[in-house]
């Protein structure tokens, strides 16, 4: 059904390929600009901050391609050592000039996620190279203001993105939404801005997730968005979770969380893959996981809500556990079944409603209407005789739509 | 063939009276007894699918009422109400009015009763009695090992006995005959296969290839038994073995989504692939007891897609050994 999820994530075919796509903040954005005209051997480096998705990366990405400057970067994600700092941008940062080419610019994203207890000595490390430096460094940070920080604060040229206002994410989203045939409704469009919170990577994540593959969008089609947004703790709490050294550790989270565990069961669930690449770990978690959701549903079918202890350490203690090395930092998801759901609602229903008239006609259980006939019919329903059975039936032309894209 | 008025095979051939009943003679002659008599006791009706239960119940009230049959009978499936509470109000409710005409009773047909649970049949075998005066139930089961003793004591069963070759194959040409529809002699042979002793699946195996227009050979109803037979499941279990967990897990939200599949029809399909991978003989039983486990947890409620990602990452890690195994 059209509702599937088709093609590249909008994020990135609508990411800024020049300087002037770049939509907000236009005034940290040229004078990131001229730091980088104006470099040269001893001028400080930048550090780029501001909330989330508001453009500091992109900002580095497509300057360094419209002035020609080769991009080295490194990110959280990435091993940040002493060691490893030196050794990938160290060269790059000593011999900047290649006959040809402008030169180099070394990037390095979220440099707050540069933990002092894991990638040790990786700061210090970062210091060393501003100063060693014969390229130039940008650097970007949600918050620049750890004290962690500080010494990176005093060596660098400080360039503030702010939050991108809604009066300007409003414009660029209907322009997305012209370029992939949707008729969206000012109103939509203005609660799914109002929600990103002037972040507009995961305005566009929303967008898609609402409006991917629909011809049309409603306010109504958004509204679930804001239940959704009152979940947002849910990404600290996974943090912890994973973090977590001992079953002591883990089983604080489920205190230290405002979010219900029915709901948190569901974000577990859904991150244990991001969080777990390793087979034996995510087996391991899985089985945990799983073994949780048996306690919760015989505690829930019972009444017996004392069975529920369990189920907590099963999905704290036993999802933390199955790991064997380090934590990793991750970037963890909204639940997609939730955001399926919302998105087949109307073709589950329509679907649930043929079925029902299936079964009616044909003297079945709706299940024995689904295994048994179903498979058949919709192998029927595109020919013309399919045509009649589907008017004997009683199906109307969405049904039939429907059920012939399973065939 | 005029496509106007083109219904289900299944129910345009589905027996009006008793003696067009496929085979069951047996059944059938006590059954005529009974509409001679004009009253019946409660009746259990088991056997395998497809071999005419229901029909056999809808005959029955059929020949005892008349054209008017709906009138005098409820159609209830075990399966579809929630609970046994929902049953016995619509009893309730449906029984509480006489029946006229010159059958004091009213028929409750009772399908699929083996889906319900013991406590379930308790009550059921009590609302059986509170309402004997005025109803008579028709209970169908595949299993009547699955119904409590109570119950079949109550009732008169029969037994509805696999249909043969001979049986499935002469109903089915009867049909292609009366609507215009060239079989072959290997066509019936490879409908009589997929059918698997059901006559419903044979008739709708023959009206899907036929709707395909041309010819119903062999090849034909095996293309319609490969495309009425999900790929997903199979393509979901070799994207597990393969480690692509996350393309799995896909596959599996769409299939429950979007296909509308219930937790244990996906496990079961899992266990009939699991035989047909190529993967190492005596991993087939380890994977099969991981596939029994799941199952038994759904029935008892546990949560599907938590349940059925447990099971497939289990197959990523058992897709990596036998990797291992392999290069070693």
């Amino acid at each position: 059904m059209s509702a599937t999820y088709v093609g590249a994530p909008w994020v990135d075919k609508y990411r800024p390929k020049k300087i002037s796509d770049i939509i907000g903040n236009q005034e940290a954005v040229q004078q990131f600009v001229s730091w980088l005209k104006a470099w040269k051997p001893g001028a400080k480096p930048a550090l780029l901050h501001g909330p989330p998705g508001v453009g500091k990366t992109v900002t580095v990405e497509v300057a360094a391609q419209e002035l020609g400057y080769e991009l080295i970067a490194l990110n959280a994600s990435d091993v940040r050592s002493a060691d490893a700092i030196k050794r990938t941008l160290g060269p790059a940062s000593h011999y900047g000039t290649i006959f040809g080419q402008r030169g180099r610019l070394i990037f390095l994203d979220e440099v707050d996620g540069i933990s002092t207890a894991e990638d040790r000595g990786g700061l210090t490390a970062v210091l060393e190279l501003i100063r060693e430096a014969r390229t130039p460094i940008a650097l970007a940070a949600n918050d620049p203001w750890d004290p962690k920080l500080r010494p990176l604060r005093e060596a660098c040229l400080m360039i503030r993105f702010n939050k991108v206002r809604v009066t300007q994410l409003v414009p660029f989203l209907r322009k997305i939404c012209e370029a992939e045939g949707v008729k969206a409704d000012e109103r939509a469009l203005r609660i799914i801005a109002d929600l990103a919170e002037g972040d507009v990577r995961s305005a566009i994540n929303d967008l898609q997730a609402v409006a991917g593959g629909r011809k049309v969008l409603k306010p109504e089609d958004v509204e679930w968005l804001r239940a959704r947004n009152r979940q947002y703790g849910a990404f600290d709490v996974l943090k912890m979770l994973f973090m977590a050294r001992t079953a002591k550790e883990a089983k604080e989270v489920i205190n230290s969380s405002l979010i219900d565990y029915e709901t948190l069961l569901q974000w577990v669930h859904e991150n244990l893959p991001l969080q777990y690449t390793d087979p034996e770990e995510l087996a391991k978690a899985y089985d945990a996981l799983s073994l949780a959701d048996v306690y919760l549903g015989r505690a829930k079918r019972k009444q017996r809500w004392e069975l529920l202890r369990y189920f907590f350490d099963l999905m704290t203690a036993g999802v933390a556990l199955a790991r064997k090395g380090k934590y990793h930092f991750v970037k963890y998801q909204f639940p997609k079944k939730i955001l399926m759901m919302s998105r087949t609602k109307k073709a589950r229903e329509l679907r649930e409603e043929a079925i029902r008239i299936i079964a009616s006609k044909c003297h079945l259980s709706r299940r024995a209407a689904k295994t048994e006939i179903l498979p058949f019919l919709s192998i029927m329903l595109p020919t013309p005789m399919g045509q009649g059975i589907a008017k004997w039936l009683g199906l109307s032309d969405d049904m039939v739509k429907i059920l012939v894209h399973e065939g | 063939m005029s496509f106007e008025e083109m219904v289900l095979w299944v129910e345009k051939y589905r027996p009006m009276v008793l003696d067009d009943i496929v085979n069951q003679k047996d059944v059938v002659e006590r059954l005529k007894q009974f509409v001679k008599s004009r009253n019946i006791p409660h009746l259990l009706f088991v056997g395998p699918p497809g071999t005419g239960k229901t029909t056999a119940a809808l005959c029955l009230v059929h020949e005892l009422y008349g054209e008017s049959w709906r009138q005098h009978t409820l159609e209830l499936n075990a399966s579809d109400e929630r609970g046994i509470q929902t049953i016995r109000e619509r009893v309730k409710d449906y029984a509480r009015t006489v029946s006229m005409g010159e059958v004091p009773f009213k028929v409750i047909i009772l399908d699929e009763c083996d889906a319900m649970t013991a406590d379930a049949q308790w009550s059921l075998r009590r609302i059986m009695e509170m309402f004997w005066r005025t109803t008579r139930f028709a209970l169908i089961a595949n299993y009547g090992s699955k119904i409590i003793e109570p119950i079949q004591s109550r009732c008169a069963i029969f037994r509805f006995s696999p249909l043969s070759k001979d049986d499935v194959a002469g109903r089915v040409r009867y049909i292609a005959e009366k609507e215009g529809v060239k079989l072959t002699d290997d066509g019936l042979e490879a409908i009589w296969n997929v059918s698997g002793g059901d006559l419903r699946r044979a008739i709708n195996a023959l009206q899907a290839a036929a709707a395909l227009g041309g010819v119903v050979d062999e090849k034909t109803v095996y293309k319609v038994i490969g495309r009425a037979t999900p790929k997903e499941v199979r393509e979901m279990v070799e994207k597990a073995l393969s480690g692509k967990f996350m393309e799995a897990r896909e596959a599996l939200y769409r299939l429950i989504m979007e296909y509308g599949l219930s937790g244990p029809d996906i496990v079961r399909q899992v266990h009939t692939e699991v035989f047909n991978l190529k993967i190492p003989e005596e991993a087939k039983a380890e994977i099969a007891n991981m596939v029994g486990e799941i199952d038994h947890r759904l029935v008892e409620g546990a949560n599907e897609d938590i349940q059925l990602s447990a099971l497939l990452a289990q197959l990523v890690k058992y897709g990596q050994l036998l990797r291992q195994k392999s290069a070693a």
